[in-house]
């Protein structure tokens, strides 16, 4: 019995960054955030058998955060996950918003205004740097289905920002230093 | 239109938390207290309803043994390493589990010389009209300090918590009503040092108000602060998952609670004990002469904060005997109907008798 917990343990330290960061990426508030992170692992520790060893963990844990994202609402006065520290520190990550000058913000909307299905894909790519195969994986889809699927996905956001003549005029600033992709 | 490496830095810039971040940091300090909350419960027996959710169907809305999960209740479930359940048990999909009935008072008060079972408030609560009816302070470390001297300002002082983010609910009492019980599901489990039993405002002359220690940073996910403030009688419980709003209901039992009217000292001129002093004796050193005198006894289980600031809580009141080891810090008696006696007792010993804050002959001169 003693393998479990010390199993969810390392699953959990190992995750932890980037479940939070998944959460906070598409979360309005810290607290929806903290919602989805904590659901997310509650849902993980009580299905501890059924979380994959290695890498696999975290796919199976970003599929898990997808549908509690999902389903995710919230009854009034009633939290989740009623935490202050947790609360603040995923707050710290809203404070350091990215760029939030007036063109970045109208592609915000345009990308907000896409098909969920179409945004998470989008995302899964440039956020969480995954690649077909993982997103497959995630998605529960085939790699083919995941190819075209993102294709289109690009392709309608591509056309929507076009339509919204929203003009990328310098793609460095844009563009993060970081680069995360696979 | 833009080649696929635009489209994807575009998205990229967009990202809250930049592409290759991490968010939180599973050594800070809400990671520690989440996983904490998350491992203080068993895990579960794999089911085929909930399964099938997470694999692959759209789930309507979340189940609600999953809530339950998460908010901190203990989902009645088999245990792992015990006799195997019933199957049909465990394909039926949990439910929350029955509330129970159980009332517990978490916290009375005795501020210093004065004893209570419950929070004891005298009249007189608008003397001061001069000082704010509440103040919520917050120390850098996530301690909060909660002083309350008017028990009518129910919104400023839920505000100002909601402010520090005390996940509390605050309601009001008038005379004669309280909030009907039970509100939603007490945590049975609460941590050290969560919060002290209310004390004196330092600085102030013993009346009324109290000050209160909450340490934010020991709440866990889905547990709330509920308390019904009055004039008489102040009850703060700890519960996990939702709290049913206050319904008032006509109610007297929480007007017993003042002092004068209940319990007096027993140890003092008049009382069955006179003459006999009990604090800070042994449950064996004084059970002999209470024998002697021809009274019963009972015990209430002090439940004292961890840095004994003075004042105690009441754990319960029971007839069974406790070990003669234990430390007797004062004895009651009701004020009708003497020939019963209440001893408080602790398991251990404190630097200093927690009923008075410190000795009783600093408060009690005869």
């Amino acid at each position: 019995m003693g393998g479990e917990p010390a199993r969810f343990e390392s699953v959990y330290q190992e995750t932890y960054g980037r479940i939070t960061a998944y959460a906070a990426r598409r979360c309005d508030s810290p607290q929806d955030a903290a919602d989805v992170v904590a659901e997310t692992f509650a849902i993980a520790w009580r299905r501890i058998g059924e979380v994959p060893e290695g890498e696999r963990a975290l796919l199976w844990l970003y599929g898990v955060a997808r549908k509690v994202l999902a389903n995710h609402y919230r009854v009034e006065g009633r939290r989740q996950a009623l935490s202050v520290e947790l609360d603040a520190e995923l707050a710290d990550l809203y404070q350091a918003a990215p760029d939030s000058g007036v063109e970045l913000a109208a592609i915000a909307q345009i990308f907000r205004a896409l098909p969920d299905n179409d945004r998470e894909l989008l995302s899964l790519v440039a956020w969480e740097g995954l690649d077909r195969e993982q997103i497959a994986t995630v998605l529960g889809l085939s790699r083919n289905a995941v190819r075209i699927r993102l294709h289109r996905a690009r392709r309608r956001f591509a056309r929507a920002l076009a339509e919204a003549d929203v003009h990328v005029t310098s793609e460095s600033r844009l563009v993060p230093a970081q680069e995360g992709r696979l | 239109m833009r080649n696929i490496d635009d489209i994807d830095g575009i998205t990229r810039a967009l990202a809250r938390v930049e592409p290759g971040r991490p968010g939180g940091d599973p050594s800070g300090a809400g990671a520690r207290a989440l996983l904490a909350a998350i491992t203080g419960e068993r895990p579960a027996q794999p089911e085929r309803p909930e399964q099938a959710a997470i694999t692959g169907e759209r789930l309507a809305q979340p189940e609600r043994s999953e809530q339950a999960t998460i908010t901190g209740e203990r989902p009645e479930q088999p245990e792992r390493s015990g006799q195997p359940a019933p199957s049909d048990a465990r394909r039926r999909p949990r439910r929350r589990p029955a509330r129970r009935p159980v009332r517990r008072l978490v916290l009375g008060l005795a501020g210093a010389g004065l004893l209570a079972a419950g929070i004891a408030v005298g009249p007189g609560l608008l003397e001061e009209g001069g000082t704010p009816s509440y103040a919520v302070t917050r120390e850098p470390g996530g301690v909060v300090y909660v002083q309350i001297r008017d028990f009518r300002d129910k919104e400023g002082l839920a505000r100002r918590l909601a402010e520090l983010n005390v996940p509390a609910i605050v309601d009001y009492a008038p005379p004669g009503k309280w909030c009907r019980e039970p509100r939603g599901t007490l945590v049975e489990d609460i941590p050290r040092g969560l919060y002290s039993p209310p004390e004196n405002i330092p600085g102030e002359r013993p009346g009324p108000g109290w000050q209160m220690r909450i340490d934010t940073r020991l709440f866990r996910p889905g547990q709330t602060f509920v308390w019904t403030i009055s004039e008489r009688a102040t009850t703060t419980y700890l519960m996990s998952g939702p709290v049913a709003p206050c319904v008032l209901v006509p109610d007297t039992t929480h007007d017993l609670k003042v002092v004068e009217s209940d319990y007096r000292i027993a140890t003092r001129k008049g009382g069955s004990l006179a003459g006999f002093r009990v604090d800070e004796k042994t449950v064996g050193e004084v059970l002999p002469e209470i024998e002697r005198r021809g009274l019963k006894v009972e015990y209430l289980i002090m439940q004292v904060a961890p840095d004994n600031p003075g004042g105690y809580g009441e754990l319960r009141t029971q007839t069974e005997p406790v070990g003669d080891d234990w430390i007797v810090w004062e004895a009651e008696e009701p004020a009708r109907g003497p020939g019963r006696i209440r001893l408080l007792v602790t398991d251990k010993r404190f630097d200093r008798n927690p009923v008075y804050g410190g000795p009783r002959d600093a408060v009690i001169q005869e």
